[in-house]
């Protein structure tokens, strides 16, 4: 079995390397039955690496631990939707996926693509096949999945706190959202390479940015939903590296997704879009190069593996080879347009664009600053956590008060009259806000009260927006409020998917402004009868309890709470000891209400022999509309990136009208 | 006017710098000699681990992660302890060198989490 996997692996190599030169020579050359050839063999890697993973996938299921792979990364006892799991649980594997991944995705956007843009994809088939061929020479050649041994009796099982169902969707979201910038990186190259430089290559790549960029939002949150939840510190986000990893990528292709509509729509920032586009699948490279190679501090610790140098070298050869053909380039991709006023549209989202980007050079720099002073001054210096809150609020604060403007104000030209009128409502209800807030205690934290005014702002501006919307299409004849509604929604899906987008992000906002500006902490050592009081919560530890459970000892102390008068139940925090694996971690306790969306956190710190338990217990307002935030966000993404055959064929036409004759 | 915008974004990245300092050298045990600056130390756990992180201080030593040099470092720290802290983890903490001990600042300690990405290592147990 073995064999066979590393056969398909290197059938898989041959056929990259086969789709890369035969595809660049057809395309070079203009010969159409031989960039059929290479397109075929770019179809035909998918099945192969396929193939591949069913081997690993069959040997994890049959436990065979003569695959070292398998032998490493679980055991006998592990349930089995963990040990599928172990699939992207170690580097190999997780290299393996990201190929199937790369070669499906690659496969889908070249066939749904090739009909109305062949003079394109001609090049984009060469360019998905160079990235191919490194993630193949890699699964192949330095880190391979089907190395053997002889099979121990068992294998050595997976960390306690990774055998969560979080795990089983945090690792595959990311990897969805990383290879997928992949496909408009291969359309962006193929349009410079192939000199078709209109606005096709981001009509037939929209839908894979959104959903690349709908997967990397999603898996982080669960990422940070799963720290908060199961890792006990009281937080959700770091600024860790790997962390920053994900998230770097993910803020230009927002920035993408944004200035790509003004490409569409005005012909402007050309060369603009193809940078976001580069950059941002060079920071998908550099987030695993970051997470594989060891070179800074980071709370997720990996083996310093050998295949560091080899992402350095792929890195260092796609910026290279990426801005060398935009620079070649450079004269068709002058804009036809030009930007008319500061106060318009595209002015808006430039503004946002350049904070959004603002912010990831800002985080970038955090992240590679310990290693360009050690490499300069000797001594890596690390900067903590201060200097990524400041930029958050230096550039997170004005992006979230663009995102209420920027929708509304009318293209090329607007007037500070009409701005008034559109803005009025809004703008009264932010003060508005501002004020009931501040009479309310929230002065405590000049940012968050600002960002309490500016969500008030946006939200109401996006609620202006579906009120008017809905109207209209009332007056338009549509039967009911329901009625037109809905079908508000179904004729632009991207506009109002966007809209909740939004929402969202304002949710978002919020719920990061009441968790770290309006938190409350207390610490203290309890004895049972005790109690501690903290933001109008009593809590009384009543109990300490020892039970055994399959795989570990779990020690709760019991704590009744209380707020005023009335009776909030009980609520348990401990640790659990695993036996096997001589491992402790804190089972934190968290109570949710509801109705605020507050939670009340409490880690059972240090638990004595005689009974008495050090808590730490937080307050954390306002944190629930994270995860709310989440489901938001998905649903306005599932709006915007359901099929619109209707809208597809407007911006065909359009891209027609505005940039060179789209032939089809 | 995009030059304006730029220009904007780096006032604002030099006002931090100039409010707010550069960061704190991260360094191994070995180099702490002599150091009297707050630092972020990262090393690997020595046992025997003895004290109360919260009462008087929790007291282990470091040393570095290559683990050639012998320039061990004892440590007194509060606050709270991270799960998987124990013997032969690495960790990193900030705080500063007093009098031959490195006292770290309450609550700093990361422990860097056994990865799904790392396989594990023998001499992890020790």
């Amino acid at each position: 079995m073995p064999e066979l996997g590393r056969a398909a692996l290197v059938v898989t190599l041959g056929l990259a390397v086969y789709a890369l030169l035969a595809g660049a020579a057809a395309a070079h050359l203009g010969r159409r039955r031989l960039a059929q050839s290479a397109q075929n063999a770019l179809i035909a890697a998918f099945f192969t690496t396929a193939i591949a993973s069913v081997v690993l996938v069959a040997a994890l299921l049959r436990h065979d631990f003569s695959f070292t792979y398998v032998a490493r990364t679980t055991s006998e006892a592990l349930p089995t939707p963990y040990t599928i799991s172990a699939f992207w649980g170690g580097q190999e594997g997780s290299l393996l996926l990201w190929l199937l991944v790369l070669t499906g995705f690659g496969a889908a956007a070249v066939r749904l693509n090739r009909r109305w843009a062949r003079d394109l994809i001609v090049w984009v088939v060469p360019v998905f096949a160079a990235v191919a061929t490194f993630f193949s020479f890699l699964v192949v050649a330095v880190a391979s999945p089907f190395v053997t041994q002889a099979a121990p009796s068992d294998g050595a099982g997976m960390t306690p706190s990774l055998q969560n169902p979080y795990m089983l969707a945090h690792p595959p979201l990311l990897y969805l959202g990383y290879v997928g910038l992949t496909v408009p990186f291969a359309f962006a190259l193929g349009a410079l390479l192939s000199g078709r430089l209109d606005e096709r290559w981001l009509i037939a790549t929209r839908r894979w940015t959104l959903f690349a960029w709908t997967a990397l939002g999603i898996g982080q949150l669960l990422g940070a939903h799963w720290a908060y939840v199961e890792v006990g510190w009281g937080g959700y986000y770091a600024w860790d590296p790997v962390e920053n990893a994900a998230l770097m990528p993910w803020l230009v292709a927002t920035a993408f997704l944004h200035s790509v509509m003004i490409q569409e729509r005005r012909g402007m920032l050309r060369v603009w879009n193809v940078l976001l586009v580069i950059l941002a699948f060079s920071l998908s490279l550099f987030g695993t190069f970051l997470t594989r190679s060891g070179v800074v501090n980071s709370i997720h610790s990996f083996t310093q593996s050998s295949i560091g140098p080899w992402f350095l070298a792929f890195i260092g050869v796609t910026v290279a080879v990426s801005l060398g053909l935009v620079f070649w380039r450079l004269p068709q991709l002058r804009s036809p347009t030009k930007l008319e006023s500061p106060i318009s549209r595209e002015a808006a989202f430039l503004y946002n664009n350049l904070l959004l980007l603002a912010l990831c050079l800002a985080i970038l720099w955090g992240v590679v600053y310990p290693m360009l002073s050690e490499a300069i001054r000797g001594e890596a210096i690390v900067l903590g956590r201060s200097y990524y809150d400041f930029f958050l609020r230096a550039f997170g604060l004005p992006l979230l008060l663009l995102m209420g403007i920027g929708p509304l104000i009318a293209w090329r030209r607007a007037s500070l009259r009409s701005l008034a009128t559109t803005f009025r409502w809004p703008t009264l209800t932010a003060l508005g806000a501002g004020v009931v807030l501040l009479v309310l205690g929230a002065g405590s934290s000049v940012p968050g009260l600002v960002a309490y005014t500016f969500a008030a702002f946006v939200g109401a501006t996006i609620v202006m927006e579906f009120v008017r919307g809905t109207r209209a299409r009332k007056a338009l004849g549509a039967a009911s409020w329901p009625g037109a509604f809905s079908s508000l929604m179904a004729r632009n899906r991207r506009r109002y998917g966007g809209y909740v987008v939004h929402a969202s992000i304002v949710l978002l906002a919020i719920g990061v402004a009441g968790s770290s500006a309006f938190d409350s902490v207390a610490e203290a050592k309890l004895s049972q009868g005790q109690s501690l009081a903290i933001s109008g919560y009593t809590l009384v530890y009543k109990s300490l309890d020892e039970r055994q459970s399959a795989n570990a000892t779990e020690i709760r102390a019991t704590l009744g709470v209380s707020r005023e008068s009335d009776d909030l139940g009980t609520l348990e925090a401990g640790k659990n000891a695993y036996t096997i694996e001589e491992q402790v971690s804190n089972e934190v306790g968290i109570r949710s209400d509801k109705l605020t969306g507050e939670d009340l956190f409490v880690i059972a710190e240090q638990i004595y022999p005689d009974g008495s338990v050090i808590f730490r217990v937080f307050v954390k307002p306002l944190v629930n509309l994270i995860w709310l935030a989440g489901l938001v966000f998905l649903l306005g993404s599932l709006v915007t990136l359901w099929p619109d055959r209707r809208e597809q064929r407007r911006l065909v036409a359009r891209a027609g009208e505005v940039g060179l004759p789209a032939t089809r | 006017m995009i030059a304006l915008s730029v220009a904007a974004v780096l006032a604002v990245f030099l006002l931090y710098t100039s409010i707010a300092g550069g960061g704190n050298p991260s360094i191994a045990p070995s180099a702490l000699q002599g150091r009297t600056g707050d630092v972020q130390l990262a090393g690997r756990v020595v046992g025997p681990v003895s004290g109360d992180a919260h009462s008087g201080g929790l007291r282990f030593r470091l040393e570095d992660i290559g683990g050639t040099a012998r320039s061990r470092v004892a440590v007194r720290y509060t606050g709270s302890v991270p799960d998987l802290f124990k013997a032969g983890r690495h960790i990193v903490i900030d705080g500063r060198l007093r009098n031959g001990v490195f006292v770290a600042e309450p609550g700093s300690m990361i422990t860097k989490c056994p990865s799904k990405y790392a396989p594990k290592q023998s001499g992890d147990s020790a």
